[in-house]
């Protein structure tokens, strides 16, 4: 009996000491934290994760390129509201739907920023399961992803560095915590993101979009002479333009130097993109090309980067742009004063393939059809190029370059205007002026170039600029418009 | 075999001898049950042998050819003595006699077996005559009828007569043995004494003696913990279709909770709790319905022969295979189960096979249901018409329509009216309808090895036309006993096929108007029969005939197959001490079919280019795996005054469930329903999965202590490790202790004529609860499978895994005394209860800056506070008459005491939908679940109403402040009614009368509130458009000084959930008239029966409720009558 007792005893003890191991259930349809980490396919996937949670409608898959921001600038007629943006265009920042797009888009940005954090509190430690380029890829990726989301938090839901550095600005969330990440001043903010960038440009500086061997171009042309952008056998390191390549990067931090306005490190970093040369303009055949299969509305090709959103292809043509008054539009007036139609609007190639004329028996307009599609099918073929949410484009390295190099060579300055203006095929250069009258026409360009892009917006507030309405009227710059409010549900269960 | 048998007797040992005759009748019995019976009808039951000079064996031989009677002997039987036969055609017994006269032998017949041995010898001198009397223990009445026989020769029989008399031959050193149903055995052993006096014990339920936990059994007398006994052969009393819900009505702490919508649907698994809910819905989820209440959270633990099921398991059990239901209520009771315990326990023993000779139990059950639509009063066709017009629904400027249509319109409808049409709607999907029951139990076996096996097959159709459950099942089951080894399988394989109504929701026939007609000229349903046109005087909204849709050839049906083997061994590892190893593995799978056809009007208003996708397939699959297994130490010891009953466990449980499914859409037409004629899957759809998987590992420490019989004592440690527990937080300690006091063993009750006995008990202790998603605790990735990112798939974190998160803690103190009075004719069992939860899970709202909108987190309380009675009364007890009356009543109070900041969101989201109409998904007028703190979970919320101003028609409410307003405004919400009972329980009494028996049982709960919902939809805001409840020719405000209770009859719009429609909930339901006759044994014997009874089982008779509303809204509830015989072979 004492036998039986002995061995029932030992088996006992060895059923609790493998307990606990025994309890440790792994999931399957879903994959736990630790395991995802414990390969470099793993850390890839949660990469592409945070662009997929992204290219969604409430962020730059809709609201953050066309919807909310673009409505605040006033790129788009209310007359039908077909999309519930007129209360956000009169800056009723107390509308149902208003507070709804603005509390997904911080939570949205929010949880991407998690997603961040988690490879990059493990990345460090599991650097031994990658190979190749790739640690540095996925660490400088996370790294510049989580800065660019904060950054346009910061954009939307705290003053601008101009009127308010000291203001407190918004949570620099760095940590996997329930616990709420006090609130930052704007100008720490900055100075988290200018870290957070650098580090990534110097990660980055293995991407393999700088070897001279990367050539951008579209997807539908197999001549490797012209596009290599889908050569590489890994998946992963594919189409760099529709993630946070270097470029992408250097971009970010020109738009955050200005924004901080430390002209010189905007200025160097714009340049380092523009002298990369990586980025051909577009061809006038591809912009204005007949044939809608043949055509390119977005200029793909000056991408720096850019959200891959096929998905939406349908809500685009179906909901938000579609035809008549209901979709996303411009009335003629505004259309035509927004692109200067009785001067340079005349050669503006913008002005004939962005926007396109209609009429219902009681009103012409403009439908905006930068990201028409010649079919819904999510394919490639049905244009050019994949349907882009445009992030940051050659252009807007030109106007950052000419803004930051102003004051110490307006003819520069306007210069790197004129070359934009030129590639847009008006040939009239602009004579030079004061600043005021160069701001006036940069921003004047800027809102004919990144219509409905979501950028304009920031580029007041930036400056601290009044509004310019659908037909000119100035609507004063004020922290009112220009600071959202932060979701209720982060005042109270953040404390804030 | 059987010559090897006849002539060389294996063993020389009487027992063993007997034993391998078992065996071999067992081995006769299965091969050729069926033949047997015919071949020994072939034989002849008299004998013609002529020897001279022979052996008994060669005579036997001989008796056996003819008769086919078997013979067995010991080795100290001499066959060879010669002897002379001469017999003719004799009877067999008349001829053993003759052969055995002089051979100084004796026989006797046991079925077919004829027994020799020696003949005693010299017992004859000492024999001497003992006579006496057989008395009840109790009162001292005579028991007439006592079987009395000699141990040594159980032949050796009489009954006592009727004064209870007896006498009989016997030699001193015998022992009698009195044995009467009802009765425990004694023995006697004769002595010298001539005259013996018997008093007998009365078998008190012998299963109310001990109290079964799933892992021991403990002496009632010493058990201090709250456990109610019930045998199976009381729950089929109640009601033999449905076992849950005669658990309820035996002790309505295990409630049942009321689903309104989906009435008796047979498909349906009940939602219960025990003594009150404990849990709290998550905040981030839908608003919930306040009728529509279906959450398993509060579900207690089903253990069946000592390993856990679920709830569907036991739905599905056949009540026959039922030995005992233990339902395990306080902390002392249920902590040997840890975190499973919380909400109470449920064990449930199934009947092991009796040694014995082969007995068949036949049992057959005709079940007839009826809908029972008396809550429904619709108009018929005519006062439909005038109900319309009176509402307004023809006059000018209706829903903007021009008064020339409208005139058109009612000139359309009336004609129907004075045609002669009135289609009473409710009747078309419902039925009268008959499910059978057929179970045969065959067990049998020697004390060595025992067997069972039971077969059953049992439909029961619903009374809403098409639907059913069937369920077939067999089982076998066997126990091996070797000395101090015990060994146990049970298989049991269930099937069970689901199959729901194709006539749709019956709420659908309800509002059908009675002037449309069901069918046209030529006997076939139109698919539509009315349209209304819209304001906007183009498009038109239809109206569907259910009837059409029902006679397509969609379906939905779903059903499993489940086989559980259920593996035991004991060891006497000492004298005192037990060793027990079980191991059961349940695999189960379960599919699911819906076919919804492409005529079904769910698809009528498709645009033309969706054509192709038209009709729709799902198919689910489900596979489940689960075993559980235990090892436990039992040491039962007596020293001195001192009596242990210790208990040491080790659990340990798996669960792993796999799941698929997909929906294909575009059909062709009505006829194609394979999944194969689909076109393809339906936009954005793709095939789906969920795996899930747990463990548990429990171990447990348990003892039961008693001194003198006095003294009692019970304490229990569990400790638990589960893997939904947080990586932190894997180990969870539980405990409980009990103390008790038998007063009525102490010296000065002994003999005391009054109280018989008196028992005061504590106990209070820890237990847990667990029930939540496995991966709660950890941080999880999900794939974005069906949105790939140009550089490959994506992962993204989907919750926030709280590293911490523990179980649910419930602290339960229990006070209870155990009273019988009148020896043990009146008992009164009263409990008092405080079942403190603490830790509920719960969704705390993140600000969305870390990333989540809310994670999991043991946060808030719920109080759960009451009492118990029971009461048995043996009010009548005569030799054939005895009436036995007994209640049980309940009564819960429920609070929360702390609810997480989520619930609070949850309220804003409640209060958005409830003032938005039910057209844009909204609840208006509809009462939502909230959650206060300092309110019962159950409350209603509402604004308080003061009526119907008669001024002007408009609702007078409260508001918060105090002041009088007409807006109705949801900040004004407050608890308007709670609709806990005060006191909710089942009565009853049973009369026996000869062999008649006739058993009532009711059902009553008052003191509650509720809130008529067919008030505010059916009568206030009733739609004219449809049909609504007769009511709505009740007054309703139309003038200036009307006094009324309803609105202003031009008031089109919805009533705001209010307190004017709050009415007092009180109920008395006959739930149960059982008729029950048992055919005299004699008689039954002469059918060759040992037993043979009939019942006629009434449900759900009569109803008298204080509220008038319509119940069962999807589904109508049901009456039932069941017929059943019981035969025993």
């Amino acid at each position: 009996m004492n036998k039986t007792l002995l061995i029932g005893l030992i088996l006992l003890s060895g059923l609790f000491s493998s307990c606990k191991k025994w309890l440790d259930v792994q999931p399957e349809s879903e994959i736990a934290e630790p395991v995802l980490f414990s390969t470099e396919a793993g850390f890839m996937e949660a990469i592409n994760g945070v662009y997929n949670k992204s290219n969604t409608e409430e962020l730059y898959g809709k609201e953050l390129t066309f919807g909310t921001p673009e409505a605040l600038a006033q790129n788009y007629s209310m007359r039908d509201d077909g999309q519930d943006y007129r209360q956000t265009t009169l800056y009723n920042y107390n509308h149902d739907e208003f507070i709804k797009r603005k509390d997904k888009i911080w939570a949205g940005l929010y949880s991407a920023i998690v997603n961040c954090n988690l490879i990059l509190l493990n990345v460090d430690a599991k650097k031994n399961v990658f190979t190749g380029v790739n640690y540095q890829i996925v660490k400088g990726e996370a790294l510049a992803l989580r800065a660019y989301m904060h950054f346009d938090l910061l954009r939307l839901f705290a003053p601008s560095y101009l009127s308010g550095a000291a203001a407190q600005g918004i949570p620099y969330s760095t940590r996997y915590t329930k616990d709420p990440t006090p609130m930052s001043t704007v100008s720490a903010v900055m100075d988290s993101l200018v870290r957070d960038l650098e580090a990534a440009k110097q990660l980055l500086a293995v991407d393999p979009i700088r070897n001279a061997g990367y050539k951008v171009g579209y997807p539908t042309v197999k001549d490797t002479t012209l596009t290599t952008e889908e050569r590489s056998p890994v998946l992963f390191l594919q189409n760099r333009r529709h993630r946070l390549n270097y470029f992408a990067v250097c971009g970010t931090l020109a738009r955050v130097y200005l924004y901080k306005n430390d002209k010189a490190n905007a200025l160097l970093n714009a340049k380092e993109v523009i002298d990369s040369k990586k980025f051909p303009w577009t061809a006038k055949e591809d912009f204005s090309a007949f044939d809608e299969s043949k055509k390119d509305r977005i200029l793909y090709k000056e991408l720096v980067f850019g959200w891959y959103i096929p998905s939406m292809a349908k809500n685009i043509k179906e909901r938000w742009f579609q035809t008549g008054v209901n979709g996303l539009h411009l009335i003629s007036d505004a259309g035509d004063y927004i692109y200067e139609k009785l001067t340079a609007g005349a050669f503006d190639a913008r002005y004939k393939y962005f926007l396109s004329k209609s009429s219902t028996q009681s009103s012409t307009f403009f439908e905006i059809v930068k990201y028409r599609r010649n079919s819904i099918d999510q394919g490639v073929n049905s244009n050019l190029h994949y349907l882009m949410a445009p992030a940051i484009r050659l252009s807007e390295m030109y106007y950052i370059a000419a803004e930051a190099s102003f004051q110490s060579s307006p003819a520069d300055a306007y210069a790197y205007l004129n070359q934009v203006r030129l590639q847009r095929q008006i040939e009239d250069k602009l004579p030079l002026g004061n600043e005021e009258e160069f701001l006036k026409e940069l921003i004047k360009d800027a809102r004919k170039e990144t219509l409905a892009e979501g950028q304009l917006f920031y580029m007041y507030k930036r400056l601290n600029r009044g509004i310019v309405g659908q037909t000119g009227a100035i609507i004063p710059a004020s922290n009112k418009i220009f600071v959202l409010p932060l979701p209720n549900d982060e005042i109270v269960y953040g404390g804030r | 075999m059987k010559l090897t048998f006849l002539y060389n007797p294996v063993c020389s040992i009487q027992r063993v001898k007997c034993k391998l005759l078992v065996v071999m009748k067992l081995t006769a019995i299965l091969l050729l049950i069926g033949t047997m019976h015919l071949s020994a009808a072939s034989y002849s039951q008299s004998v013609t042998v002529s020897r001279k000079n022979t052996t008994l064996e060669t005579v036997f031989k001989e008796i056996k050819r003819q008769t086919g009677y078997l013979f067995f002997y010991s080795g100290q039987v001499n066959l060879n003595k010669p002897l002379n036969v001469e017999l003719k055609n004799v009877p067999l017994e008349e001829a053993l006699k003759a052969c055995l006269a002089d051979q100084n032998l004796t026989y006797n017949i046991v079925d077919k077996t004829i027994v020799i041995r020696n003949k005693q010898t010299g017992a004859a001198q000492q024999m001497a005559v003992v006579t006496g009397k057989v008395t009840d223990a109790k009162t001292g009445e005579p028991i007439p009828g006592v079987s009395i026989y000699l141990k040594s020769d159980p032949n050796k029989r009489m009954n006592s007569t009727n004064q209870g008399e007896f006498g009989m031959d016997v030699n001193p050193e015998d022992i009698l043995v009195f044995s009467y149903v009802g009765y425990k055995t004694k023995e006697v052993k004769v002595g010298n004494s001539k005259t013996l006096s018997v008093a007998l014990e009365e078998e008190v339920n012998q299963m109310s003696d001990v109290v079964i936990t799933g892992y021991q059994t403990i002496k009632r007398e010493s058990f201090t913990g709250n456990a109610v006994t019930m045998t199976g052969e009381q729950l089929k009393k109640i009601n033999p279709q449905n076992l849950l819900a005669s658990i309820g009505a035996y002790d309505p702490s295990f409630k049942i909770v009321q689903n309104n919508l989906v009435g008796s649907n047979p498909n349906r698994l009940p939602s219960i709790n025990v003594r009150g809910s404990s849990a709290l819905p998550s905040g981030d989820s839908e608003v919930l319905r306040r009728d529509d209440f279906t959450s398993g959270t509060n579900m207690p633990a089903f253990i069946l022969d000592g390993y856990e099921v679920n709830v569907q398991k036991v739905f599905d059990l056949d009540v026959n295979r039922i030995e005992t239901v233990t339902l395990l209520k306080d902390a002392a009771a249920t902590a040997i189960y840890g975190s499973r315990a919380a909400n109470g326990v449920l064990v449930i023993t199934t009947r092991a096979p009796k040694e014995g000779k082969l007995r068949i139990d036949y049992n057959y059950e005709l079940n007839v249901t009826g809908a029972d639509l008396s809550g429904y009063q619709v108009l018929n066709a005519k006062e439909k018409m005038e109900y319309e017009l009176q509402a307004g629904l023809y006059n000018g400027g209706y829903d903007d329509q021009p008064q020339d249509y409208l005139t058109e319109l009612y000139y359309h409808n009336y004609k129907n009216v004075v045609g002669g049409v009135d289609t009473y709607w409710l009747s078309q999907p419902v039925r009268t309808t008959a499910g059978q029951k057929h179970s045969i139990n065959l067990e049998g076996g020697s004390d060595v090895f025992r067997y069972g096996v039971d077969v059953r097959y049992q439909t029961r159709p619903g009374v809403m036309k098409g639907s059913s459950r069937d369920q077939y099942s067999g089982g076998m089951n066997f126990i091996y006993n070797r000395g101090k080894f015990q060994f146990r399988n049970e298989l049991t394989v269930t099937q069970v096929k689901a199959i729901e109504s194709p006539y749709g929701d019956f709420k659908n026939y309800v509002r059908m108007n009675p002037y449309y007609p069901m069918m046209d000229a030529s006997g076939r349903y139109p698919q539509l029969v009315d349209a209304w046109r819209s304001r906007d005087q183009i498009s038109y909204k239809y109206v569907y005939n259910p009837l059409y849709d029902a006679q397509l050839s969609s379906f939905n049906k779903n059903g499993y197959t489940e086989i559980i083997d259920n593996l035991s061994g004991e060891l006497e590892v000492a004298k005192d001490l037990k060793l027990r190893a079980q191991m059961s593995l349940t695999t189960r799978s379960l599919t699911e079919d819906k076919f919804l056809s492409p005529l079904n009007s769910k698809f009528y208003e498709y645009t033309p280019d969706k054509t192709d996708e038209k009709g729709e397939y799902y198919n689910g699959q489900r596979k489940e795996t689960f075993w559980d297994g235990n090892v436990r130490m039992n040491w039962l010891k007596q020293l001195g005054g001192s009596y242990f009953n210790v208990l040491a466990l080790v659990n340990v449980r798996s669960e792993v469930k796999d799941g698929k499914d997909f929906t294909a859409i575009g059909f062709a037409n009505d006829r194609f329903t394979s999944i194969g004629f689909a076109k393809g899957y339906a936009e954005d759809g793709k095939p789906n999965s969920q795996y899930e998987q747990s463990r548990l590992f429990g171990s447990l420490l348990s003892a039961n202590y008693s001194f003198q019989n006095k003294y009692l004592a019970d304490a229990t440690v569990r400790v638990d490790g589960s893997s939904k527990f947080g990586v932190d937080n894997k180990l969870a300690p539980f405990w409980s202790l009990g103390a008790g006091w038998n007063v009525h063993n102490e010296e000065f009750l002994k003999g005391n004529s009054i109280i018989s006995q008196l028992r005061l008990k504590v106990t209070t202790g820890l237990t847990g609860s667990v029930e939540f998603s496995p991966y709660l605790s950890r941080t999880t990735y999900q794939y974005n499978t069906g949105n790939w990112y140009s550089s490959g798939i994506g992962a993204v974190v989907d919750n926030f895994g709280n590293q911490n998160l523990s179980w649910q803690k419930t602290q339960m103190t229990d006070f209870s005394i155990d009273l019988s009075l009148f020896k043990d004719r009146l008992t009164l069992l009263p409990r008092i209860y405080r079942k403190f939860t603490k830790d509920i899970l719960a969704d705390i709202t993140l600000p969305p800056s870390t990333g989540f909108l809310s994670y999991k987190e043991n946060l808030g309380d719920m109080e759960n506070k009451g009492a118990e009675l029971a009461i048995r009364w043996e009010a009548l007890r005569k030799q054939d008459f005895s009436i036995n009356l007994n209640g049980s009543f309940v009564s819960n109070r429920n609070k929360i005491l702390r609810i997480s900041n989520s619930l609070k969101k949850y309220e804003d989201r409640a209060n958005d939908l409830q003032t938005k109409p039910e057209a844009e998904d909204g609840f208006k007028g509809i009462p939502l679940l909230r959650y206060r703190e300092g309110q019962s979970i159950n409350t209603i919320y509402g604004v308080r109403s003061l009526g119907i101003d008669p001024e002007n028609g408009r609702e007078l409410y409260l508001k918060r402040d105090g002041t009088l307003t007409y807006d109705y405004d949801v900040r004004d919400v407050v608890p308007i009614g709670n609709p806990d009972p005060k006191v909710e329980g089942s009565f009853g009494a049973s009369f026996r009368y000869k062999r008649w028996n006739l058993f009532t049982n009711f059902r009553t709960y008052f003191g509650g509130e509720t809130y008529n919902l067919t008030l505010v939809q059916r009568v206030e805001n009733a739609d004219a458009k449809y049909n609504v409840d007769r009511r709505v020719f009740e007054q309703k405000w139309k003038q200036s000084g009307d006094h009324v209770f309803y609105k202003n009859i031009a008031d089109l719009g919805t009533t705001d959930v209010n307190s004017r429609f709050i009415q007092d909930d009180n109920l008395l339901n006959l739930e149960t008239v059982q008729l029950t006759y048992d055919l005299d044994p004699k008689i039954a014997k002469r059918l060759s029966m040992s037993n043979l009874n009939f019942t006629l089982t009434a449900n759900d008779v009569v109803r008298w409720s204080s509220i008038k509303e319509e119940r069962g809204i999807d589904y109508p509830f049901a009456r039932s009558i069941t017929f059943g015989i019981r035969a025993a072979f």
